[in-house]
């Protein structure tokens, strides 16, 4: 798994890239908790790269959404791929993350 | 199986309990198909190697010790198969001591070495398991019906010298030869068939070495070409009673760790009870092999997608939980599911795969690895309890992905129970119950002055969103009622299946509708959304398919400009 980070406007943008699994969860988890720790609190998870997300993933994900919850925060998700947004949906996660079809559709609305 | 890594696991030597001066090297590896564990045993007549391997690293690993102890105090060689599958024995085939055939000697039961010398690749599963061998010279048939008995003096080129005798009924009343190599330890060699013809307990001192016996009825091992219900059972009941009688202290099988004696009793009944229950299994040959392995990768696609849902949602509770401040209830409801587990076990099935893929792909391994994944995710989920907080139709199809999987792997058909119905109805009845929820408000209400049963509610509530809550569902059926024959609960899943693909990439419109076409009744789900996962991923088209046919029908796709559209065909009746 590969993730790139980017600042546009003061939100951060983290593309990933490949599989979410046992192994890359913890590495997105480090990424996530790395720009809180900096202060950056928008936080859009791009996902048009990633074709798979195990339990594991859904629980980093959920731990986000926690630690992003105060007035200001934003977190949310863009660009699923349909077998990654079909766990969202069937799993609920689709009623607690903002998801959004695309990059510029996300940060147009925050 | 899960794969090995090629690397021993308990390698030492150890004094071989009953056995004066003998000694023995226990060389056991992770469990897979490859290659089965290797012993090494040393008495003052001879040195005595029991499954050389499938692997030539472990062969040559094991002829760097045989070389240590023959430079301390040279003796001769023989080498004892447990039976004559090329993951005993093929790796010896690439050390360089096979180009002189006559250093080594080789003892086979009659039948498997016959197979050897041969080179039948069926008997030996080289075919199986893609492991190509050369025949070899096997100087010592054992169980041999030509030998002079009551004892026979025998001498090998490379200055073994042993005296066989034979006993036709044996300890515990099996066929035995009682080998003496000399003033020392003698071995005793029990002839077991049912894994296979040739298969062969070997007992030295308080050690018995039993091969592949104690599998011999798990799923995908049972039913390999010579495996015999009759003689196993048989088989399993002797060496139980050889045990019971006492004089053996630890059984050292092909494959896994040696086993106590008193754990060996214990496991011998539970054994030959599921030998029993495999009649008229089908054979696993290479064909039925690679349909299973084909089953196994369909089964586990959908397996890794319902697991990791179901996962999910438990996690989705216990987040919303956690925001009403009710942690205390999600507490209780994470238990119910091993995340971490799923997560590893899906993981290693994954690695696996595409490490055949990108290697010598061999379906028995795939079968046997997926058969060892599904039974380990079998204990990761209670699935008396899940259905109370979770869709119940996510628990019962996960079970049932799993069920019908060992049920192929033991060679037998997944059920189907097909019974006459009007699919209108049950159609309906479906569709219904994907989209009414399963708590209703009042129930919610009525809860609220007994904490447990609130707690179970509001679970049930919030675990348990009906899958159709948010899409516009039109059902269209003709009047009359569509009889057909098919099994309904296959329909259910099928229908449940078709309709998540849907909704789960996006549609939020689906139109369903049931029709009278010459023979047959047709259903139609059509939605609004992009195309399904069923048609991107091979894999799960085919698990669909195969799922229509053990309904008693077929599926069929249309793209109707640019929205997908399901077709479920069965004869009416």
């Amino acid at each position: 798994m590969d993730i790139k980070a980017a600042n546009r406007d003061g939100n951060t943008i983290l593309s990933v890239n490949g599989r979410i699994d046992t192994l890359t969860a913890p590495e997105l988890e480090q990424a996530i908790n790395t720009e809180i720790v900096r202060g950056n609190k928008k936080i859009l998870l791009v996902f048009s790269g990633v074709s798979y997300i195990s339990s594991g993933g859904l629980r980093v994900l959920l731990a986000t959404a926690k630690k992003l919850k105060n007035p200001g925060d934003k977190f949310g998700i863009c660009g699923l791929q349909p077998e990654v947004l079909k766990v969202f949906r069937l799993a609920g996660f689709t009623s607690i993350f903002s998801i959004y079809p695309s990059e510029g559709e996300a940060l147009a609305t925050w | 199986m899960p794969p090995g890594d090629g690397q021993p696991d308990s390698v030492q030597w150890e004094p071989v309990p009953g056995a004066p001066g003998a000694a023995f090297y226990p060389l056991i590896r992770k469990i897979d198909a490859v290659s089965s564990n290797s012993y090494l045993i040393t008495t003052p007549d001879v040195i005595i190697l029991i499954d050389p391997g499938g692997l030539p690293e472990q062969a040559a690993h094991l002829f760097g010790v045989i070389g240590m102890c023959q430079a301390r105090d040279a003796r001769p060689l023989i080498i004892f198969l447990t039976h004559a599958h090329t993951d005993h024995f093929v790796g010896i085939q690439a050390d360089p001591a096979c180009a002189h055939p006559d250093t080594l000697v080789f003892a086979v039961e009659q039948s498997g070495a016959y197979a050897i010398e041969s080179g039948d690749t069926t008997v030996t599963q080289s075919d199986l398991m893609q492991a190509p061998f050369f025949p070899m010279k096997v100087h010592l048939h054992l169980f041999s019906r030509e030998r002079a008995y009551p004892s026979e003096d025998m001498s090998f080129p490379n200055g073994a010298r042993i005296t066989i005798t034979r006993d036709q009924t044996g300890a515990a009343g099996l066929p035995c030869e009682r080998i003496v190599f000399g003033p020392g330890p003698a071995l005793t060699v029990y002839h077991t068939p049912g894994h296979s013809p040739d298969s062969m307990c070997l007992q030295m001192g308080e050690l018995l070495f039993t091969g592949d016996l104690l599998f011999a009825a798990s799923p995908g091992i049972a039913g390999v070409t010579g495996w015999s219900q009759e003689t196993l059972i048989n088989s399993l009941g002797a060496v139980e009673t050889l045990i019971a009688n006492g004089g053996i202290r630890l059984v050292c099988p092909g494959h896994g760790r040696a086993i106590p004696a008193a754990d060996a009793l214990r496991m011998l009944p539970a054994v030959r009870a599921d030998a029993r229950n495999l009649v008229n299994i089908a054979e696993m040959e290479p064909d039925r092999a690679a349909r299973t392995a084909a089953f196994a990768g369909d089964c586990m696609e959908q397996v890794n997608e319902i697991f990791t849902i179901m996962s999910g949602r438990l996690q989705y509770v216990s987040f919303i939980l956690d925001e009403l401040g009710e942690s205390g209830i999600a507490d209780k409801s994470s238990t119910l599911i091993r995340g971490d587990m799923i997560d590893e076990l899906l993981e290693a099935f994954h690695n696996f795969a595409e490490e055949q893929r990108k290697g010598l792909d061999v379906p028995i391994h795939r079968v046997l690895k997926a058969g060892q994944v599904i039974a380990k995710l079998e204990r990761t989920f209670n699935r008396d309890e899940l259905p109370a907080i979770i869709d119940p139709s996510l628990v019962r199809r996960a079970g049932r992905l799993l069920s019908d999987y060992t049920t192929m792997l033991r060679g037998f058909t997944p059920p189907s129970e097909c019974s006459d119905c009007d699919l209108n109805t049950l159609t309906e009845s479906v569709v219904t119950g994907l989209s009414v929820p399963p708590i209703t408000d009042d129930e919610v209400l009525s809860s609220a002055d007994d904490d447990a049963a609130f707690s179970r509610i509001l679970l049930a509530r919030i675990g348990t969103p009906p899958l159709l809550a948010d899409v516009e569902v039109t059902v269209l059926s003709e009047g009359d009622p569509l009889q057909v024959c098919i099994d309904r609960e296959h329909f259910t899943d099928l229908l449940t299946y078709i309709l998540e693909d849907l909704v789960g990439t996006g549609a939020d419109r689906i139109e369903i509708s049931t029709r009278h076409t010459g023979r047959n009744a047709i259903v139609t789900v059509a939605g609004n959304g992009p195309s399904p996962g069923a048609l991107r991923e091979r894999r799960t088209w085919r698990f669909l398919q195969g799922l229509a046919e053990r309904t008693g029908g077929s599926l069929t796709f249309h793209d109707l400009e640019g929205n997908p559209q399901f077709e479920f065909i069965a004869p009416a009746v």
